[in-house]
């Protein structure tokens, strides 16, 4: 498969958290999560290459893209990153099951993150509210987006489909 | 082939040295750009300015989907209840006859009571209207990105406001689109006065959608549903401009905004330059005039003939408005101000009088 693919459908899925789909404001921490949720999934699929220098810049987009502070979804794409590579190590790639597992986890530790790295950012508590949502929205729309993964990365989109073929061969 | 390695075959132990080194240096550098991101370096302001200037046509490509969604879902809605709504608005126009033969009869006496004592006009309020082209919002901030910018003659610290009230105020501004800082961002304090006796606060953003009231003074009367204004006290936005209901009860009184801030759509920016701003944000030309300068894209147009809202630049790049919306552009938001009808410059240019509840 290309290797530019993962790169693009994540950059799509940048792009898509700064549009105004008029989302209240307690859901707006699920977007940028699908973001990460993206880097992790590219990262654990055996047979998928996405470097953390493309993760970490994709989620600096993100971070100008929303305007918040400059580092920080970058760090928490950063760590999906990393995550996802260690998720690939142990084979927890292979089993949807176990890699939402491994995800669950995950994103609770994000949301603990991100939320004590806001705080300390504000030096006040921030709303934790928002940030629990979103994780506990990803974990719910995992299957729906590691299926989409998986179309893309099956090749469908035709260059995809012989690069496989051919690494497969 | 034997000596052709596969690309998904682990690296030799001996390359993860270059890898974690690799990994230890991103997130060296999150935690850098983050430290700078806090102290607000001016160098990163301006890369984030020219990058969001220069991703502004793809976004405002990216939204329009998601914008012709959300008012195909709106129509679909009103027309589910069409009926229910023209006999509402049938009720609701009887009763605005009413206001507005109170209103004109007001609105004579105060002229005469002004003419009496030789009151000074108060100066008008130019604006343009754009459209919000981006949502950025997460668990640091609540704001929109929105297509006018220092080429429309927006600054920093500019108030933005919409149909139904105050939306925030510009914090960003690239030239051609600006940020704008939601009323309910945690970053967001606006001095106000609360209710007919227009009492001192303070109303802050904490990322909810209602804001809260701070530095009420003791023993401060508050009632559910009364009106919040600005006070105009902190030198950078306008008095008078509308801002929401009191709700909640004593000790927890909050200010839910009349806006609609979770789906703006078309937003005005009030060219407001105060001795404050003309500090922060020193504009490009000197100008003369301190008060409600006009940009000088903005004189540009007043000086020629009526515009058509193609011709406007602020709805030039915009998606064509609704009626609402060339509305917004073709006159000035009535329910912004608080007393009178803003009159409609002969030359096109739309002038809202800032004017006190006092």
């Amino acid at each position: 498969m290309s290797t530019m693919l993962p790169a693009l459908s994540v950059l799509f899925a940048v792009v898509a958290t700064a549009v105004p789909w008029g989302l209240p404001a307690d859901a707006t921490f699920i977007l940028p999560l699908v973001v990460v949720m993206m880097v992790f999934c590219w990262r654990a699929l055996p047979g998928v290459t996405l470097s953390p220098l493309v993760a970490m810049l994709l989620g600096l987009l993100t971070d100008i893209m929303s305007g918040g502070p400059l580092g920080f979804w970058a760090l928490l794409t950063l760590i999906g990153a990393s995550a996802g590579g260690y998720a690939k190590v142990f084979g927890a790639g292979r089993e949807v099951v176990t890699l939402w597992l491994f995800w669950a986890c995950l994103a609770a530790a994000l949301a603990l993150f991100g939320w004590l790295l806001a705080s300390v950012f504000f030096l006040r508590w921030v709303d934790w509210w928002p940030i629990g949502v979103g994780a506990a929205a990803s974990v719910v729309l995992f299957p729906v987006v590691v299926k989409g993964l998986r179309w893309i990365e099956r090749g469908s989109f035709g260059l995809g489909a012989r690069a496989t073929y051919r690494s497969r061969a | 082939m034997r000596g052709a390695r596969s690309p998904f075959r682990p690296r030799p132990s001996r390359w993860r040295g270059p890898v974690e080194l690799l990994s230890f240096t991103l997130y060296f550098l999150c935690a850098v750009l983050l430290v700078l991101s806090r102290i607000g370096h001016g160098l990163l302001v301006n890369v984030r300015d020219d990058f969001v200037d220069l991703s502004a046509p793809l976004l405002e490509a990216a939204s329009m989907p998601a914008i012709l969604g959300r008012h195909a879902l709106e129509r679909a809605r009103s027309y589910a209840g069409a009926f229910a709504e023209i006999d509402r608005l049938k009720a609701e126009n009887e009763e605005l006859k009413q206001w507005e033969w109170r209103a004109k009869s007001l609105e004579n006496k105060v002229e005469h009571l002004r003419l009496l004592l030789n009151a000074v006009d108060e100066p008008a309020l130019h604006y343009v209207t754009g459209s919000v082209i981006a949502d950025a919002r997460g668990p640091f901030l609540r704001s929109a990105l929105i297509n006018l910018g220092r080429d429309n003659g927006v600054r920093i610290g500019y108030a933005v406001i919409n149909g139904d009230g105050l939306v925030g105020r510009t914090v960003d501004a690239g030239a051609s689109v600006a940020r704008v800082l939601l009323l309910n961002d945690l970053n967001s304090r606006i001095p106000v006065l609360v209710g007919p006796a227009g009492v001192r606060a303070l109303a802050s953003g904490d990322n909810s959608a209602e804001l809260r009231l701070d530095f009420l003074p003791d023993g401060a009367k508050l009632y559910p549903g009364d009106e919040v204004y600005t006070s105009g006290s902190d030198g950078v936005l306008p008095r008078g401009l509308h801002i929401g209901v009191v709700t909640g009860s004593p000790g927890a009184y909050k200010v839910r905004p009349h806006a609609e801030l979770s789906s703006l759509d078309v937003v005005s920016v009030l060219f407001f330059d105060t001795p404050t701003l003309t500090t922060t944000d020193p504009p490009v030309l000197p100008d003369p005039r301190a008060l409600s300068a006009a940009p000088e894209a903005t004189r540009a147009v007043a000086a020629a003939p009526p515009p058509t809202a193609e011709q406007t630049p602020a709805v030039a790049s915009a998606p064509p408005p609704a009626p609402e919306q060339t509305h917004a552009v073709a006159s000035p938001p009535p329910p912004i101000v608080s007393n009178e009808a803003a009159p409609i410059e002969a030359e096109g240019t739309a002038s809202v009088e800032a004017q006190t509840q006092q």
